[in-house]
């Protein structure tokens, strides 16, 4: 796809954006040609969003410049970038859920005769453009009843509906199972192929070797390097990324914990959903759970949390675990590391030193929380390595790595806990950050706490799980010993539910 | 993103807010906008001394903390509901149910402070039952306690078939709603004590913390094994037992039950809480600035009737007052988000 055009499509050269006290653009430069996937790529805080804010109008850059097909444009709000051609598709996608597909499609630009829309011609259009991303849902369809994969497609159609001449998508995968994915990737094609140009922001190497014609690399708001996938390796595309050769994830070649198991699930069931038996984990053990979206991985384990209802027998150090509420659960010794750590994990406004305190206060001494928790989250913060301010900066303002490790300081700190349940616990993380989450995982693991490991990147359960337990369609279907078999092997049973 | 900037950042800032000024302007910004309704709330003090010099006297004081004590204490209760981003419209028929349960028990010879206990209990169940059914059925406070509105207003008119209630209490019971100790009325010294105790909960015990946990985020507070719901049906019973208590104060003042008292309390005590900087959708804010901001709104018709302006002047000048509050602290806000 890598056409020599003449003059790209799209150049930023210089951008600098500076915010009090931080400069999250120091010059970057960004080249996108017509018709190319061109992928993103940078540690978080490398000035990704940054980069793409200024793109989308949403951030006025201090200095640099942005052409158009060679054309200076100011891009002053988000209506002049959609006007210039230009839509970003966020990851946690800015559809409105209780209209219909259509009314989203054409939000702002329905066609309209003075005040009244022309509904027939709407859903025409509508039709058209959900079509052209090769969606077959009916785009009467309110957007909160549709799958992920669907939402997700009704996004890009959007932004065809716009005419977007310049697509952002930021981390689709994030969201979307491996069948949706190929899907999306298809879609991409077919827009690069009408010489649409596609900025792909990623943390997955594979979708970015896969997907990507070229990849420009941030590190700390510059520019470090742009490469032609063709003749890049992810491991090169990674040092650029972190600046130094650092392991990808650490590898563990440990023999399986011996013992009796910790947590023996002897079967956890809710009819239609999940039917799940015969799982045990040691103490020491990560034991990972594969799965694609919606094989029960969640479920499964908010089960477990007492969160979700569920005819459970399940023993906890050879007693039966009661868990009837999330309460009980932590009580009992469960700790649960939930999928969306900004919804689920954190208090966002509060302090660092309060969210990690929070879970640890259920215990004597009853008064004076605020000096109790710093006192005691101070060494715990200290040993997970968070990087923040102060204590008392508001844990919204940190970044995803560091945030991530706060959700896994409220379980240390709180201490006792004998069974941790991780959801996809390096969703949005950088290469860096994941590997400190995992070593901190395995440090928890070797002290003796039984670990369920969730998670969608099989690289990272092959590389941190003592064992693999594929889930699909709501069972269990295989467990593997990640030492001696091939990922290619756990791959194929997770998409078709069957060992080769 | 902000983090390996804000980590070589030796000043720590904890509320964040930080312009790009130099370091003296930076402090006194920091100052203005922790204190800034402090401050409004001085000024408007000297503006009125100045204005009318009545003011400024012991006896035009203590007026006034009694006036504003009993919305007050029943707005320390809100600023715990909306906390935990919840809201209670309840007050104002709680406060008057009361009122008039007190007048009925002491009427019938109960010994008063059994009265009491007995009022402020009922008020506590009140907001139990309405904040439960909002924790433990996830339905809206808002709806919950509109139907508590209602159905504890009509209850209190059921008592005596709309009549006002008693008019023979004791000395001692009347010494609480309108006895003073020096110059200083007892029902301020209640009000204080009120709000002491609720900063002193709020920030120095693990109830507190959890009150502005599940404000900040009700599924994070949860999935971390926090009590939602009991702190949910705590602060509102809490919130009924405070109104309840507003209830009995007035009671004691006018030595009768009114059940039409405390007619749009409610509303009093919400603008109280807002205009103090507590966040509506919970998780920010305190009690100290409910305080202050009853004072700040009490002043402000207080000076009113100085100048000799009409109530309805007054409450043209509330709500202006209100809307100035709420831009001055958002303006503040997004200077802190943008640092």
């Amino acid at each position: 796809m890598t056409t020599e055009a003449e003059t790209p499509r799209l150049t930023m050269s210089g951008i600098v954006k500076r915010f009090p006290g931080t400069v999250a653009s120091d010059g970057a430069e960004l080249s996108v040609r017509a018709g190319e996937v061109h992928c993103l790529l940078g540690e978080n805080g490398a000035g990704k969003s940054t980069l793409m804010k200024i793109l989308a109008g949403s951030y006025q850059p201090d200095a640099g410049e942005i052409r158009l097909d060679g054309e200076p444009v100011v891009l002053n709000s988000p209506q002049a970038g959609l006007a210039a051609g230009i839509a970003v598709i966020y990851q946690e996608l800015d559809l409105i859920p209780d209209l219909s597909v259509a009314q989203n499609l054409l939000l702002g630009h329905a066609p309209a005769v003075g005040p009244v829309v022309r509904k027939k011609k709407r859903l025409e259009l509508a039709r058209a453009a959900v079509a052209r991303v090769g969606g077959d849902f009916p785009v009467t369809a309110t957007v909160r009843d549709l799958p992920i994969a669907a939402q997700q497609l009704t996004a890009i159609a959007r932004a065809l509906t716009a005419d977007a001449r310049v697509i952002v998508m930021d981390e689709p995968s994030a969201t979307l199972g491996e069948n949706d994915l190929l899907k999306v990737f298809e879609v991409i094609r077919s827009l690069a192929a009408e010489g649409r140009s596609i900025i792909y922001i990623s943390h997955r190497m594979d979708e970015v070797m896969e997907i990507g014609d070229r990849a420009t690399v941030l590190r700390d708001g510059r520019t470090v390097g742009v490469y032609d996938i063709a003749d890049t390796d992810p491991g090169e595309l990674v040092s650029a990324m972190i600046g130094e050769s650092r392991e990808l994830v650490r590898t563990t070649q440990r023999p399986r914990p011996e013992g009796e198991p910790l947590l023996e699930i002897r079967s956890v069931r809710i009819p239609g959903v999940i039917d799940i038996a015969g799982i045990d984990v040691r103490p020491g053990e990560v034991a990972g759970l594969a799965g694609l979206g919606g094989a029960g991985r969640t479920t499964l384990l908010r089960a477990l949390f007492g969160d979700t209802r569920a005819a459970r027998t399940v023993r906890l150090g050879g007693a039966p675990l009661r868990a009837s509420s999330p309460a009980a659960a932590v009580r009992a010794g469960l700790a649960l590391v939930p999928e969306s750590r900004k919804e689920q994990g954190l208090m966002l406004g509060l302090s660092v030193a309060r969210n990690a305190a929070v879970t640890a206060l259920g215990r004597p001494p009853w008064l004076l929380p605020g000096r109790t928790g710093r006192v005691r989250t101070a060494p715990v913060l200290k040993d997970l390595g968070v990087r923040f301010a102060s204590p008392d900066q508001p844990v919204g303002k940190l970044s995803g790595g560091n945030q991530q490790k706060v959700v896994l300081a409220k379980w240390i700190t709180r201490g006792g806990v004998r069974v941790l349940l991780l959801d996809e616990p390096t969703r949005g993380l950088d290469v860096g950050a994941k590997a400190d989450l995992y070593r901190q995982v395995r440090e928890l693991a070797d002290s003796g706490v039984a670990v369920l490991l969730a998670s969608s990147e099989l690289n990272e359960l092959t590389a941190n799980a003592d064992t693999i337990w594929v889930l699909h369609e709501g069972r269990n279907v295989a467990r593997f010993d990640p030492r001696n078999t091939s990922e290619n092997t756990i791959a194929h049973t997770v998409i078709t539910g069957v060992t080769p | 993103m902000t983090t390996p900037t804000a980590a070589a950042d030796p000043t720590t800032a904890p509320s964040g807010t930080r312009p790009p000024s130099g370091a003296r302007g930076k402090r006194g910004s920091d100052l203005f906008a922790r204190f800034n309704l402090l401050i409004v709330f001085l000024a408007l003090c000297v503006v009125a001394t100045l204005l009318a010099p009545e003011f400024l006297t012991t006896r035009n004081m203590a007026n006034l903390l009694q006036q504003s004590s009993l919305t007050g204490i029943v707005a320390i209760g809100m600023t715990l509901v909306i906390l935990t981003s919840g809201i209670d419209l309840s007050v104002g028929s709680t406060a008057a149910f009361g009122g008039m349960t007190v007048a009925l028990l002491i009427d019938n010879d109960m010994n008063f402070v059994l009265a009491i206990a007995i009022s402020l209990a009922t008020g506590a169940v009140f907001g139990a039952i309405m904040g439960g059914l909002s924790a433990y059925l996830t339905l809206p406070a808002f709806m919950t306690t509109l139907a508590g509105l209602t159905a504890i207003r009509g209850l209190t008119y059921l008592l005596t078939d709309g009549e006002p209630a008693g008019g023979d209490v004791p000395e001692a019971f009347q010494l609480l709603g309108g006895g003073f100790l020096g110059y200083v009325p007892v029902v301020g010294i209640v009000f204080v004590a009120v709000t002491v105790i609720a900063a002193l909960v709020l920030r120095g015990t693990t109830f507190g913390e959890y009150v502005y946990a599940v404000g900040s985020n009700k599924e994070a507070a949860r999935l971390s094994g926090l009590p939602v719901r009991a702190v949910i049906t705590a602060v509102f019973a809490i919130s009924g037992a405070l109104s309840a208590l507003a209830g009995v104060l007035l009671t004691s003042r006018l030595t009768i039950g009114q059940p039409t008292a405390f007619n749009g309390l409610e509303l009093d005590a919400i603008a109280a809480v807002v205009l103090g900087g507590t966040n509506l959708f919970g998780g920010r804010g305190s009690v100290f600035g409910t305080f202050v901001a009853v004072l700040l709104l009490s002043v402000l018709r207080n000076l009113c009737n100085l100048l000799g302006l009409g109530s309805f002047f007054q409450m043209v000048v509330t709500g202006v007052i209100l809307v100035v509050a709420l831009i001055l602290n958002m303006v503040i806000e997004k200077r802190g988000a943008r640092a």
